[in-house]
C-alpha cells in the first residue's frame, strides 16, 4: 500500500508525541505503543501488533536506559519496521525487526547528539536567571523536549514519506537474505530476555527460571497464568519477610505501611 | 523570612511536575535544569515577592542532578518542607544530594527492570495473540503504577522527612526480591515461547522404493522429545553467558545473532 501525505504527517505527530513521552517517563516510546499508532493510521492493526510485540520483547532488555544512558531506540522497529512490514510485500514482522535495527542504532546516536548539543543549556539558563528573566529560564529548561518533539516528527514523517524509496531499496535485498533475516528476527528476542536476566537473575531466583520454563514449554500455560504462579511465590516471600521484620521490630513502634 | 506558606496542593503540584524532570536533559548537568523547573511554581510561591532570591534559588538548583523521576517527589517534598521552614539551600543541599544516588538505584531497578518488563511481556504476548487494545492496556497499567509511586513518595517525603530513607531501602529490598521472582518466572517462560528456532533438516530413512511412502527423520521433532523449546532456551542462555560473564555489548550480540540467523538459514539448518 501507499502512504499518503496526510498519513505521513499523522505518523510524524504520533512519533513526536511518543518520543517526547520518553523524557516524561510515560512509556510511550516502546515498540508496542509506537507500532500501535502506525497500525491504526495505516489500517493494518494486525500486522502492527505482531511487529510491536516482537520488537517489544527484543528491545525489552535494552529499550530503556538506566541512569541517563542512551539505548538503541524502539522507533527503529516500532515506526520504520512496522511501516516496512505493512507496506512491503514479502517483509515479515520478523524480517522487519532485523531490517530496522540500523535505524534503531542511528536514532540512538541522534539522541546522544541532542543531549550533547544541549550541554550549553545550563549556561544559557544561568544567564537568563542573572537578568531575572524567568520566562527565558523556563524556555531553556524545556528546550530538550521541544527538540525531541521536532526530531520525533521528522523521523516519523520522513520515514513514512520515504517508504517508496525504502521499499525500492528493500526490493534489492535478495530473497535468501530476507528469509535469513526472518530467522534472525525470531532469534533476536533472546538478547532482550538475556539482558533483563543479567540484571534480575540471582542465585536465589534460579528455581523460578526453571519454573517459568516448565510452565511455558511443558504445560503451555499462557503468560498471565505464568505471572500468577510467580505472584503466588512473590506474595509468600513478601509476607514471610514482613513477619520476620515485625518480629524483630516488636519492641519498636511500627509505622503503618500503606504505600503498596 | 519566607513568604506565604505552602499548602498540600503545592506539594502535590510539585510531585506531579516530576514528569518534567527531563524536559531540559543535557550532558552537562543532566536533570539539573529539570530539577529547578520542577520546583519553579513552589519557589515562586515561597520567594515570589523577591525576584532576586527566586533567581538565586533557581540557579542553585540548576546544579548537576540525576535520579529516578518516579522517586523524585520524595526528595522534592523534603526539600520543600525544609525550605518552607526557612532553611537555606546550603543546609538542604546535603540531603538532596545524599538521596539522589540511592533513590536512582532503587527507582531505576524497580521501574525499569521490574515493573516495565513485567507489563511489557504480558501485554506484548497479548498483542501477539491479536488483542488489539493490548498496547493501550500496557500504557494504562504502566502509568497508573508509576503515578501511584510518585504520589506515595511525595506524600511520604512531606510527612516523614529524612528518617524514612533507611526503612524504605529495607522494604524495597524485599519488594524487589518478590518482584524478581515474578519477573524471572515470566521471562523464562517467554524465552521458551517467543524465541523461535526451528531445525529444518530432515533425513530420509530407508531406501527409496516405488510406491512406498518414505519415512523421514525430523530433527526438530526429535529435539522436541528431548525437551520442548530446547534451542531457544539454550540460545538465550548463551546470550546470558556472553553478557554476564564475557561482558559483550548488545551491539555485538545483535550483529552476531543476525549473522548466525542468516548463515544457518542459508545453509538450510534453521527455518
Amino acid at each position: 500500500m501507499q502512504i499518503t501525505l496526510l498519513q505521513a504527517v499523522i505518523i510524524g505527530l504520533w512519533t513526536a508525541f511518543c518520543y517526547s513521552g520518553m523524557l516524561w517517563g510515560i512509556f510511550t516510546n516502546r515498540a508496542l505503543v509506537l507500532s500501535f499508532g502506525v497500525g491504526i493510521v495505516c489500517g493494518d492493526l494486525k500486522t502492527a501488533l505482531q511487529c510491536g510485540a516482537i520488537a517489544e520483547l527484543a528491545f525489552m532488555g535494552f529499550g530503556v536506559g538506566a541512569g541517563g544512558t542512551v539505548p538503541p531506540n524502539p522507533i527503529g522497529p516500532g515506526i520504520i519496521g512496522t511501516l516496512m512490514a505493512i507496506t512491503m510485500d514479502g517483509v515479515t514482522p520478523e524480517s522487519a525487526l532485523s531490517l530496522s535495527i540500523p535505524f534503531a542504532v542511528a536514532i540512538q546516536f541522534l539522541q546522544t547528539a541532542i543531549y550533547t548539543v544541549r550541554a550549553g543549556a545550563p549556561e544559557s539558563a544561568n544567564n537568563a536567571l542573572k537578568k531575572q528573566d524567568f520566562a527565558k529560564f523556563r524556555l531553556h529548561s524545556n528546550l530538550t523536549i521541544l527538540l525531541f518533539a521536532l526530531v520525533g516528527f521528522l523521523l516519523g514523517f520522513l520515514g513514512a514519506y520515504s517508504m517508496d524509496t525504502l521499499s525500492k531499496l528493500v526490493a534489492l535485498v535478495p530473497a535468501w537474505l530476507l528469509k535469513g533475516l526472518t530467522v534472525a528476527g525470531g532469534m533476536l528476542p533472546a538478547i532482550g530476555f538475556a539482558m533483563i536476566m543479567s540484571v534480575m537473575l540471582k542465585k536465589e531466583v534460579v528455581p523460578f527460571a526453571l519454573l517459568g520454563y516448565f510452565l511455558a514449554a511443558y504445560l503451555g500455560v499462557p503468560v498471565i497464568g505464568i505471572a500468577i504462579v510467580g505472584t503466588v511465590f512473590a506474595l509468600k516471600h513478601y509476607n514471610d519477610a514482613g513477619n520476620v521484620a515485625v518480629a524483630q521490630a516488636a519492641t519498636e513502634e511500627v509505622e503503618h505501611d500503606d504505600w503498596i | 523570612m519566607t513568604g506565604s506558606k505552602l499548602t498540600k496542593k503545592d506539594y502535590t503540584k510539585t510531585t506531579l511536575r516530576a514528569y518534567f524532570l527531563q524536559n531540559g536533559f543535557n550532558y552537562s548537568n543532566y536533570q539539573g535544569l529539570g530539577y529547578a523547573l520542577v520546583m519553579y511554581p513552589a519557589f515562586k510561591k515561597l520567594y515570589g515577592d523577591n525576584p532576586a532570591k527566586l533567581a538565586e534559588e533557581l540557579d542553585n538548583n540548576c546544579e548537576f542532578y540525576n535520579t529516578n523521576p518516579n522517586f523524585l517527589p520524595f526528595i522534592t517534598s523534603i526539600h520543600l518542607a525544609m525550605a518552607e521552614n526557612g532553611m537555606e539551600y546550603d543546609e538542604i543541599r546535603g540531603i538532596k544530594m545524599a538521596l539522589m544516588g540511592p533513590l536512582a538505584g532503587i527507582g531505576d531497578s524497580l521501574s525499569q527492570f521490574c515493573i516495565a518488563p513485567l507489563f511489557s511481556t504480558i501485554f506484548a504476548s497479548m498483542a501477539m495473540d491479536g488483542v488489539a487494545i493490548a498496547p493501550l492496556l500496557f500504557l494504562i497499567c504502566e502509568n497508573v503504577t508509576l503515578l501511584a509511586i510518585k504520589l506515595v513518595m511525595g506524600g511520604y517525603g512531606r510527612r516523614l522527612g529524612t528518617s524514612m530513607i533507611d526503612k524504605l531501602s529495607e522494604k524495597m529490598g524485599v519488594i524487589s526480591e518478590a518482584a524478581s521472582m515474578i519477573g524471572v518466572t515470566v521471562i523464562a517462560g517467554l524465552a521458551a515461547t517467543f524465541v523461535k528456532m526451528n531445525v529444518a533438516i530432515t533425513f530420509s530413512a530407508g531406501a527409496i522404493e516405488e510406491g512406498v511412502k518414505q519415512s523421514t527423520v525430523d530433527i526438530q521433532a526429535m529435539l522436541d522429545k528431548v525437551a520442548p523449546a530446547l534451542l531457544p532456551v539454550l540460545y538465550t542462555a548463551l546470550m546470558y553467558y556472553l553478557i554476564k560473564k564475557k561482558g559483550i555489548t548488545t551491539y555485538w550480540l545483535v550483529l552476531i545473532t543476525v549473522v548466525i540467523g542468516v548463515a544457518l538459514s542459508c545453509l538450510g539448518i534453521l527455518a
